[in-house]
């Protein structure tokens, strides 16, 4: 992630350094000390490339039935994690299901991230009224009851995956656009940016050059931790019916069905939740050891 | 400090409406109106018989002159009328909130207790053993979900109890859901009973706050202790005690009040997963069941309830802050 970042830093910090190291690489070294967060990345690679790789490395065909084998338990019948009510096998629903769990919450963390600093932009550089209206309105949103909400809506408009990320993402936006706003008016006063305007550099170009690329660690930490938020709002609004819906496995929609065989075959509901805990609890892992990495208070 | 108050209480008024057309819009954005779910069941009405209840119910009025009615009955405390529970909303949400306080109390009070402690011993021995557990700890808490914990707290507990092959944990065997056993006689044991109730579900509640008060705790305690004046107040002998208690643990309880309150209101807004897995009938289940019933009055009525409720909190947290700490000028 640092790595590919390197490419929006600004060279200015640069500068200063002897060992010609810029931001990124300091943040990216710092990281790599970090064993949680390195072990938090390492899982969420791993769970990236089993849900892109689904189809060639689950056992079985996604909509495959074993119907001499339902409820089979762990390990037997040639099932490694069981078989479901239908007889799909558990391990291929886990990995399809995680496909459609890590796109609904990298897309949704991607759309409230960016939705957040748009808002945080225009209310931070243009300050005043414009301001004054964005805010109240981040304070109205955040004052809703906002699972409650979403529980509603999903249920108005549900079902699909567009509409549940457009959902999520809606209302997801506001702590992100107080922070970018907080980093905004930080830097709009500081000397490089009276600079840039002293330079005739439009407003476009100052804060895309010279003032988002510095409220950048911020923004990525809050879009990590992000991540992990919606996937974990995504299953609840599925465990609740009013989500992904099947046929459409999701980590959520999967404990549902599971909910009713918890008596006969607890195994079905311990996978899917299981998954869902895995991955939020590296990506919280993971954005932990960002912020710190990320933060410039820390030198070494 | 009255001005003060008098003040956020305007400053409530824009915020207050805003959340209204919010919760109108909900209403309104709802798939059919009352009036086409009345009588989506029945075939036989007739096209003019929609159009007079829709008229006899003002939905053919414009947006805004339904919202400015909407807006003063609500303030008058009528909340609408459920169309599956056959009830005012008011009346259901009467003789729920009381369960709900059951549980939410327990929860809180559960969270508290733990992460306070918890939380200042982590910052006291900071990178000790202990320090590292609750780290972890508040790691999983926030990360778990709180449905499939709750499924799993349920399976351990009430379905399979392996402990239970011992003779002296045979009694370790709680109730799957719901609220009390019926027939238990009143008096103590109804609140033994309920107690029994509450085991499961208040602590799949409190979970969540309780990771997030340990790392508010932690955190706010490390930034004090780190201060000059706790350095004088060690510099001028005073036993360790003394230096914790007084000069340090007070000034770090100060963020936490402010997170605390503004998190009383998200426990109850928290509470409709809990309350659905465990079959508790409060204000959040409630909110579940009217959603995926379709009782979208109802439904909007609890967020509204809900909303006004992180209202009143947001206040309180602002007035604490200020009244505890005496640098924030509220003047």
């Amino acid at each position: 992630m640092a790595r590919n970042a390197v490419s929006l830093a600004p060279p200015a910090p640069a500068a200063g350094l002897p060992a010609g190291e810029g931001y990124w690489q300091i943040a990216w070294r710092r990281l790599r000390r970090h064993r949680l967060a390195m072990g938090g990345l390492a899982v969420i690679v791993v769970l990236i490339a089993s849900a892109v790789f689904a189809p060639w490395i689950a056992p079985y065909g996604f909509e495959q039935i074993d119907l001499l084998n339902r409820f089979a338990p762990p390990f037997r019948a040639g099932h490694l994690l069981g078989t479901d009510d239908l007889g799909h096998d558990v391990l291929t629903r886990l990995l399809f299901a995680g496909r459609v769990s890590l796109l609904v919450g990298f897309a949704a963390a991607f759309s409230a991230v960016a939705l957040g600093t748009l808002v945080g932009i225009i209310a931070g550089f243009y300050g005043g009224l414009v301001d004054n209206v964005l805010m109240r309105f981040t304070d109205i949103v955040l004052t809703l009851p906002v699972f409650g909400v979403l529980l509603l809506l999903g249920r108005y408009f549900g079902g699909g995956l567009i509409a549940i990320i457009i959902i999520i993402g809606l209302f997801g936006w506001t702590v992100t656009s107080r922070l970018v706003r907080g980093e905004i008016l930080k830097l709009k006063h500081l000397d490089y940016s009276d600079a840039a305007r002293a330079l005739g550099a439009s407003e476009t170009r100052i804060i895309f050059r010279h003032l988002l690329p510095n409220a950048m660690a911020p923004i990525i930490v809050a879009a990590t931790l992000d991540v992990g938020g919606a996937i974990l709002t995504e299953a609840a609004l599925s465990y609740f019916g009013v989500g992904i819906q099947p046929p459409t496995p999701s980590w959520g929609n999967m404990l549902q069905n599971a909910q009713s065989y918890m008596w006969t075959s607890p195994w079905l509901a311990f996978w899917p939740g299981a998954m869902i805990f895995l991955t939020v609890l590296c990506f919280n892992f993971f954005g932990d050891g960002l912020r710190d990495a990320l933060d410039p208070r820390l030198k070494q | 400090m009255q001005r003060y108050i008098f003040r956020r209480l305007l400053q409530m008024i824009p915020i207050a409406l805003g959340i209204s057309v919010l919760m109108f819009a909900l209403l309104t954005l709802a798939p059919g109106d009352p009036v086409d779910l009345l009588i989506a069941s029945d075939p036989r009405v007739k096209p003019q018989d929609v159009a007079r209840l829709k008229r006899l119910y003002g939905l053919d009025q414009p947006l805004h002159v339904r919202y400015v009615k909407w807006l003063g009955r609500t303030l008058q405390g009528d909340l609408g009328f459920s169309r599956t529970y056959k009830e005012p909303v008011t009346h259901l949400l009467r003789d729920r909130i009381g369960n709900s306080l059951w549980l939410t109390v327990t929860a809180f009070c559960l969270a508290v207790i733990v992460a306070v402690p918890v939380g200042i011993y982590s910052a006291l021995r900071q990178y000790s053993l202990l320090d590292y557990v609750a780290t972890t700890f508040t790691f999983f808490g926030v990360s778990i979900p709180v449905f499939w914990f709750g499924i799993m707290m349920i399976y351990l507990f009430a379905v399979w109890h392996p402990w239970t092959a011992i003779p002296a944990l045979s009694w370790l065997v709680l109730p799957p859901g719901g609220i009390s056993t019926p027939g238990v006689p009143g008096g103590l044991p109804f609140y033994l009973d309920r107690l029994r109730y509450m085991i499961l579900p208040s602590i799949v509640l409190a979970l969540l706050s309780m990771a997030t008060y340990t790392r508010y705790t932690r955190s706010s305690m490390l930034e004090v202790i780190r201060q000059d004046y706790v350095r004088t107040a060690r510099a001028k002998g005073l036993a360790e005690r003394v230096v914790i208690n007084k000069h340090a643990l007070r000034n770090a309880l100060i963020p936490l009040v402010t997170i605390i309150a503004l998190s009383i209101s998200g426990l109850f807004a928290g509470a409709p997963i809990t309350e659905t897995v465990f079959a508790w009938p409060g204000v959040g289940r409630l909110l579940v069941d009217s959603v995926i019933g379709g009782d979208f009055v109802a439904a909007q009525a609890v967020l509204m309830f809900l909303a006004v409720l992180v209202l009143i909190f947001n206040l309180v947290a602002d007035v604490g802050y200020a009244l505890l700490d005496p640098r924030i000028r509220y003047d």
